[in-house]
C-alpha cells in the first residue's frame, strides 16, 4: 500500500501542495524563534557572572567607607568600577555624551577584556609620554570616525586612543543608547577633574565571592544594617534576563504558532479540495473491498508525510534562520552559534507541524469518509453537511494535544495560556460575528427591495449558505488584517508624534549637571547666544522617600516598598511646568502658593507604592527630613519629557539642597551644534545631548520597531494569503459548478459574475470592517494605556490600509476565478 | 410548438467528422409529450442540448414557439431557458450549498419573481417534500433529490420541459414513483415535454416516441407500443 499512497500523491496535483506552504510557513518561524531563544539563552545565561561583572555588586554614588571596605575584602576580591556619564571631545572638536568607566587591577573578576590591539588592559590604559590611555567602544569610533591613535579630551584631561574593545564582558545591554563606554584608568578620571562634589558618579564594587551568596548577603546585611547602598546579585540579573528573553521569546514563537494555525486552515481548505477530487477513487477502495478505516489510513498517511516533509523543510530553514540571527547578534553580544542547542527547537517545531496538519485535517477527512461509495457511483450529492462525531472527538483530541504542547514548549506559559484564551475569545466572537452576519444576510435576501436584484440576493445568500468561505476568509485574512490596522496605527501614532508633535515643541540642547558655583556663568554664556529663544533651568536635587503617612517604607512588608525605599528620586520644581508632565490625579498648587510643603508625584512611582492623592509623605535629602502632602500624579508625556522627574515640590522646598541643575536650551539647530562643543570646553563637567541626536536615535529605534511590526503583519499577511488562495482553489470547483448550473436554468454570465464580485467586494468590506473594529481597539489600548500616545488622526491610514490590502487579496482571488469561469451547462447533461 | 427545421450536428475528432444528427425534422405542438429513445451515443443528449439553446447546430435551425433560438445570443439563450425552458437533469444537479425551498426557487428568483419561495414552498407540497423544505440536497435521498429537480424544472410553468433520463440514477421503485409524478405534472402544467430515455416502459407513457439511431430521428410511436403491449 506504500507504493499506491506514493502513486496516488504524485498524482494529486497541486491542492495538496498548498497543505505543504501552509505548513512551512508556520514550522519555519516556530523553529527560527525556538532556536534562536536557545542558542541567546545558552549563550547569555551559561556565563552571568561574566555578563555582572561578579557574584554580588554593592553600588552607590559616593565611595565606602574604609570600615566596610575591609569587610568587603576579608569576605572576596573586590573590584571597583566607577561610571560616570559625561562628555567626549574630539581634535576637531566634535562632542559625544560618553560613560566614563575606570577600573582598578582586579577587573574584571569573571571573563576577559579583549582588545584591538591585542594587549592587556592596564598596559594600555597606563600614563605613557605624559598622557593616559583610553579605549573606546567601536560603535563611540565609528560614530565620531575616531581610530587608534588619536587624542580625545574628557573634562580637563586629553586622553591618547590606544585600543579598541572588541570583548567587554560586562559591557551593558543598553551601552549603546545611555552611551558608549570609555575605558580609563581610575587615576586617569580623577586627573579629568570631573570628581567634584555633587558630581554624578556610580561606585560599583564588584564582589567575586567562594561562598553561599544568599548567606553572605545576609552577614553584610548583618554587618551593616543601616547602609543606603544597592546590593544586586547576579542571580538576581540572569533571573531578570532570563525573564526578558523569555517574553521575547515566547512572543516570537507565538508570532510562529499564529501563522501555524492560520496555516491550519490552508491545511483544512486544501485536503478537502484534494478528498473532493478523490471521491471516486475513495468509493472504488472501498467498493473493491477496503475496510473504511484503512482507506482513511491511506489518505492520512498521504497528509502526515506531506507534512512531515514540509516540518523538515521548515525546521532546515527555521535552523539555518536561526544561526544566521546568532552570527548578526554575536557582533555585540557573547553567542556563539551551536548546531546542538538547535535539535531540540527544530523537533518540537516538527512536531508542531505534525500535529496541526493531523488537527486540521480530521475533519475533511471524516467528511470524505462518510460519504457512502452507493452515492458517489449514482452521481448523488452526498457530501454530510457535519463532521461524523468520531472524528470529531479525534479533531478535538487532538487539538487539545497541540495546545498542551504548546503552552508547554512556550518558555512563559502564561503566555501560551493568555494566546490560547485570546484566541478562544477571538474565536467565539468571530463564530458570533459570522452567524450575525449570516442573520443579516439571510434577512436582507428576503426583502422585498431585492427582488429585483437577483445578484445582489445571489451574492448576499453566498455569506450564509454551508460551506461558504466567509469564516475562512474573515479567520484568515480577517485576523491577519487586524494585526495590520493595529501595526498601522501604532506606527502612524508614533511617527505622527516624533514628527509632528516633537519638533515644535522640544528644545535643540538639553544638559545635565550644571553644578550650583556654574549657574551664572552658563547662563551667561547661553544667553549670548544670538538666536537663543529660551533657557530652561531647573535645580535636580537627589533625595529618598521614607515614610508614607508615617509608615516607614523599609519596615514595609511589601517587597516594592522596601526596595523603593532604597532608590534615589530625581526632584525638582515645576517651574512652568518644564518638562511637559501631565497632572492625572489631583491637582497643581497655585503660582504663587507660599505654605506648606506640597509634592507632586510620577505616576509610575505613585502606583508602585500605592501612593493616593492626600497622603503625607516623608523624604531624606541630604540627610534631612522633608514633610510633604501629595496633591498631584502626573504622568510623562512619554517623547516630551526628558527629565523624567519622579517628585515635584512647591517652590523653596529643594532650596537648601540644590547642588546642581538641569534644563533645556531653545535655539536653531546650527547655533546648537556650535553651543554644544562650545559648552563642552567651557563647562566639561556638564552633559549636553541634542535633541536632534535623541531623535534620530528614537527614530532609528522607531523604524526597526515598524520593520519588526511590518514583518510580523507581512508573514500573518503571507499566512492568510496562502490560506486565502486554498479557500479560492477549495471554492472554485462549488462556484464554477453552481454558475453553470444557473446559466442551464437561465441566468446571464454577466450577473454570474457580477454576483461573484458582489459576493468579493461584500467580503472584503466585511473584513476590512472586522478587522478596523478589533485592530482598532487593540491600537486604542496599546497606545491610550502603554504607550499614553494619542489615536486621534491618525485612523484615515487604517481606512486606507484595511480595504486596500484586503480588496487587493479578495480581488486578485476573484480576477483568478473569473478568468477560470466559463460555465458550460453542456457538461450537466452529458455527465 | 417546437419545429426542427434541417438540423444536423457535428463534431471534429483527430479530423475526423462525426455525424451526430443527419438533418433532421420534427414538429411537436405545444403540450405534448415525446420521447426520444436510441442506444448510447445516438446523439439523443445534443438533440437535448440544441432544443435548450445549450449548443449551436451546425446547420438547420430550431424554433420554439417562432422564436429561432440561432438568432439569439448567449443572453438571450439564458433569457430563453429562464422563460420558457425547464430541464431535469439525469444526476438532478441540485445546488449543494442551498436547501431543497431555494433550490426550487431559483428560476423564479432569476427571473426577480417576488413570491418565488412562497410558490417554490406550494410546489414543494405538492412533490410531496413540504417537509423537508430546508433540508440540503445531501440530507435527500436520490428520489427525493430528483422530485425537487422536477418541481425546480416545473416552477416557472416552462413552455418546454427536457428530461435527460430523470429516472436513471434510480431504483425501479422510486423511478415509477418520479414516472407518476412528472406526468401528472406535465398533464397539470400542459407543457410540452421531451423526454430522453433508456427506458421503454417510461417511453409508452408519452405522446409520441421517436428513434435516433445514428443520427436520424424515426417516428417509432406504433410499433414500440405494440412491442409494449405484447410483453
Amino acid at each position: 500500500m506504500v507504493n499506491f499512497v506514493l502513486r496516488d500523491l504524485r498524482g494529486s496535483g497541486r491542492s495538496l501542495w498548498m497543505l505543504f506552504a501552509c505548513l512551512l510557513l508556520g514550522v519555519t518561524l516556530i523553529a527560527a524563534s525556538g532556536g534562536l531563544l536557545q542558542q541567546v539563552r545558552s549563550g547569555l545565561l551559561t556565563d552571568t557572572r561574566a555578563l555582572f561583572g561578579g557574584d554580588i555588586e554593592i553600588s552607590q554614588r559616593s565611595p565606602l567607607n574604609d570600615q566596610e571596605l575591609v569587610w568587603l575584602r576579608a569576605n572576596g576580591r573586590v573590584s571597583l568600577l566607577i561610571e560616570l556619564r559625561t562628555m567626549l571631545m574630539t581634535a576637531d572638536g566634535q562632542s559625544q555624551v560618553v560613560e566614563l568607566q575606570s577600573f582598578d587591577d582586579n577587573y574584571p573578576l569573571y571573563g576577559e577584556v579583549t582588545l584591538d590591539p591585542p594587549l592587556p588592559l592596564d598596559q594600555v590604559l597606563a600614563k605613557r609620554d605624559g598622557l593616559w590611555g583610553a579605549v573606546i567602544d567601536p560603535v563611540l569610533a565609528e560614530r565620531l570616525n575616531l581610530s587608534v591613535g588619536e587624542l580625545v579630551t574628557v573634562g580637563g584631561l586629553t586622553l591618547a586612543l590606544r585600543a579598541l574593545v572588541i570583548r567587554q564582558p560586562d559591557r551593558s545591554l543598553s551601552a549603546d543608547w545611555r552611551g558608549p563606554p570609555v575605558l580609563l584608568a581610575d587615576q586617569a578620571l580623577s586627573d579629568t577633574g570631573l570628581l567634584q562634589p555633587g558630581s554624578l558618579l556610580d561606585y560599583e564594587y564588584r564582589v567575586r565571592i567562594d561562598q553561599n551568596l544568599d548567606r553572605w548577603r545576609a552577614n553584610l546585611t548583618t554587618a551593616f544594617p543601616d547602609a543606603d547602598w544597592e546590593v544586586r546579585t547576579f542571580k538576581e540579573r540572569s533571573r531578570r534576563l532570563g525573564e526578558v528573553l523569555d517574553q521575547v521569546g515566547s512572543a516570537l514563537l507565538l508570532i510562529g504558532f499564529s501563522a501555524l494555525f492560520i496555516g491550519g486552515l490552508g491545511v483544512s481548505n486544501s485536503v478537502h479540495t484534494y478528498l473532493q477530487s478523490k471521491l471516486a477513487t475513495l468509493a472504488t477502495l472501498r467498493a473493491l473491498g477496503m475496510r473504511e478505516v484503512r482507506v482513511a489510513r491511506l489518505y492520512l498517511g498521504q497528509v502526515l508525510l506531506l507534512a512531515g516533509l514540509a516540518s523538515i523543510a521548515g525546521a532546515v530553514l527555521g535552523g539555518g534562520l536561526a544561526l544566521a540571527g546568532v552570527a548578526l547578534a554575536a557582533e555585540r553580544l557573547p553567542l556563539a552559534p551551536t548546531l546542538l542547542a538547535l535539535i531540540g527547537p527544530l523537533l518540537i517545531a516538527m512536531l508542531f507541524g505534525l500535529l496541526t496538519a493531523l488537527t486540521f485535517a480530521l475533519p475533511a477527512l471524516g467528511r470524505a469518509m462518510a460519504v457512502t461509495p452507493a452515492a458517489l457511483f449514482r452521481g448523488i450529492d452526498a457530501n454530510p453537511v457535519r463532521t461524523p462525531t468520531r472524528y470529531r472527538w479525534l479533531t478535538l483530541a487532538s487539538g487539545l494535544l497541540t495546545a498542551g504542547l504548546m503552552v508547554l514548549a512556550l518558555p512563559q506559559p502564561l503566555f501560551g495560556i493568555g494566546f490560547l484564551g485570546v484566541t478562544l475569545t477571538l474565536l467565539i466572537l468571530l463564530e458570533g460575528v459570522v452567524q450575525l452576519l449570516r442573520l443579516g444576510a439571510l434577512h436582507l435576501t428576503q426583502r422585498q427591495m431585492l427582488v429585483e436584484h437577483f445578484y445582489w440576493r445571489l451574492a448576499l445568500a453566498n455569506l450564509y449558505r454551508p460551506g461558504a468561505p466567509l469564516r475562512p476568509t474573515l479567520l484568515s485574512l480577517g485576523s491577519a488584517l487586524t494585526l495590520l490596522v493595529a501595526s498601522t496605527l501604532v506606527v502612524a501614532a508614533l511617527l505622527r508624534t516624533i514628527n509632528d508633535t516633537i519638533p515644535e515643541q522640544a528644545p535643540s540642547l538639553i544638559f545635565y549637571d550644571v553644578l550650583q558655583s556654574q549657574v551664572d556663568n552658563f547662563r551667561k554664556q547661553v544667553l549670548a547666544t544670538s538666536s537663543l529663544d529660551r533657557l530652561d533651568l531647573a535645580p535636580l536635587v537627589l533625595g529618598r522617600l521614607n515614610q508614607v503617612n508615617g509608615d516607614s517604607l523599609r519596615d514595609s512588608t511589601d517587597l516594592e516598598r522596601v526596595l523603593e525605599a532604597r532608590d534615589e528620586h530625581k526632584l525638582s520644581y515645576r517651574l512652568d511646568n518644564f518638562d511637559n508632565v501631565q497632572v492625572k490625579r489631583g491637582s497643581w498648587w497655585h503660582d504663587d502658593y507660599q505654605g506648606p510643603p506640597l509634592v507632586a508625584m510620577e505616576d509610575r512611582e505613585a502606583d508602585q507604592l500605592g501612593l493616593k492623592v492626600g497622603d503625607r509623605l516623608t523624604f531624606t535629602i541630604l540627610g534631612e527630613t522633608i514633610e510633604a502632602d501629595l496633591v498631584a500624579i502626573y504622568g510623562q508625556k512619554r517623547f516630551q519629557s526628558r527629565f523624567w522627574l519622579e517628585g515635584i515640590f512647591s517652590d523653596g522646598v529643594l532650596e537648601p539642597f540644590i547642588s546642581r541643575y538641569v534644563g533645556a536650551i531653545y535655539t536653531d539647530p546650527a547655533a546648537a551644534v556650535k553651543l554644544q562643543d562650545t559648552l563642552a570646553v567651557e563647562f566639561p563637567n556638564v552633559v549636553t545631548v541634542r535633541t536632534e541626536s535623541v531623535l534620530r536615535e528614537a527614530r532609528t529605534l522607531l523604524t526597526r520597531a515598524s520593520s519588526g511590526l511590518a514583518l510580523v503583519a507581512a508573514i500573518s499577511l503571507l499566512a492568510s494569503l496562502l490560506v486565502l488562495s486554498s479557500v479560492v482553489a477549495g471554492s472554485r470547483a462549488r462556484q464554477v459548478y453552481d454558475a453553470t448550473v444557473l446559466h442551464s436554468l437561465g441566468a446571464r454570465l454577466n450577473t454570474i459574475h457580477r454576483a461573484l464580485g458582489l459576493e468579493q467586494v461584500l467580503l472584503a468590506l466585511l473584513t476590512s470592517l472586522f478587522a478596523l473594529v478589533l485592530g482598532g481597539l487593540i491600537a486604542w489600548g496599546l497606545l491610550e494605556y502603554r504607550l499614553e500616545l494619542e489615536i486621534d488622526g491618525v485612523w484615515w491610514t487604517a481606512l486606507i490600509v484595511a480595504p486596500l490590502v484586503s480588496g487587493l487579496c479578495l480581488g486578485l482571488g476573484t480576477h483568478h476565478l473569473l478568468r477560470r469561469l466559463n460555465p458550460s451547462p453542456a457538461v450537466l447533461l452529458q455527465s | 410548438m417546437i419545429v426542427l427545421n434541417n438540423l444536423t450536428m457535428h463534431y471534429t475528432l483527430n479530423n475526423n467528422r462525426i455525424e451526430v444528427l443527419r438533418a433532421i425534422e420534427l414538429t411537436v405542438p405545444g403540450g405534448q409529450s415525446v420521447a426520444v429513445v436510441g442506444p448510447s451515443g445516438s446523439g439523443k443528449t445534443t438533440l437535448l442540448l440544441l432544443l435548450a439553446g445549450l449548443e449551436r447546430p451546425s446547420s438547420g435551425t430550431v424554433a420554439l414557439d417562432g422564436i429561432a433560438l440561432e438568432s439569439l445570443d448567449r443572453d438571450q439563450l439564458a433569457d430563453l431557458r429562464r422563460d420558457r425552458v425547464g430541464i431535469i437533469f439525469q444526476s438532478f444537479h441540485l445546488i449543494p450549498s442551498l436547501d431543497a425551498l431555494d433550490n426550487v426557487a431559483l428560476p423564479l428568483e432569476i427571473a426577480a419573481d417576488k413570491n418565488a419561495r412562497q410558490q417554490a414552498a406550494r410546489l414543494l407540497e405538492r412533490v410531496g417534500l413540504g417537509d423537508r423544505q430546508h433540508h440540503y440536497p445531501s440530507q435527500l435521498s436520490g428520489g427525493e433529490q430528483q422530485r425537487v429537480a422536477i418541481a425546480r424544472a416545473l416552477i416557472h410553468r416552462p413552455q418546454l420541459l427536457l428530461a435527460d433520463e430523470p429516472t436513471g440514477n434510480l431504483d425501479e421503485h422510486t423511478g415509477a414513483d418520479i414516472q407518476d409524478l412528472l406526468f401528472e405534472l406535465n398533464q397539470e402544467s400542459d407543457t410540452t415535454l421531451i423526454l430522453v430515455t433508456h427506458d421503454v416502459e417510461l417511453a409508452g407513457r408519452c405522446d409520441r416516441i421517436l428513434r435516433l439511431h445514428d443520427g436520424v430521428l424515426n417516428e417509432e410511436t406504433d410499433s414500440l407500443r405494440q412491442t409494449l403491449a405484447h410483453g
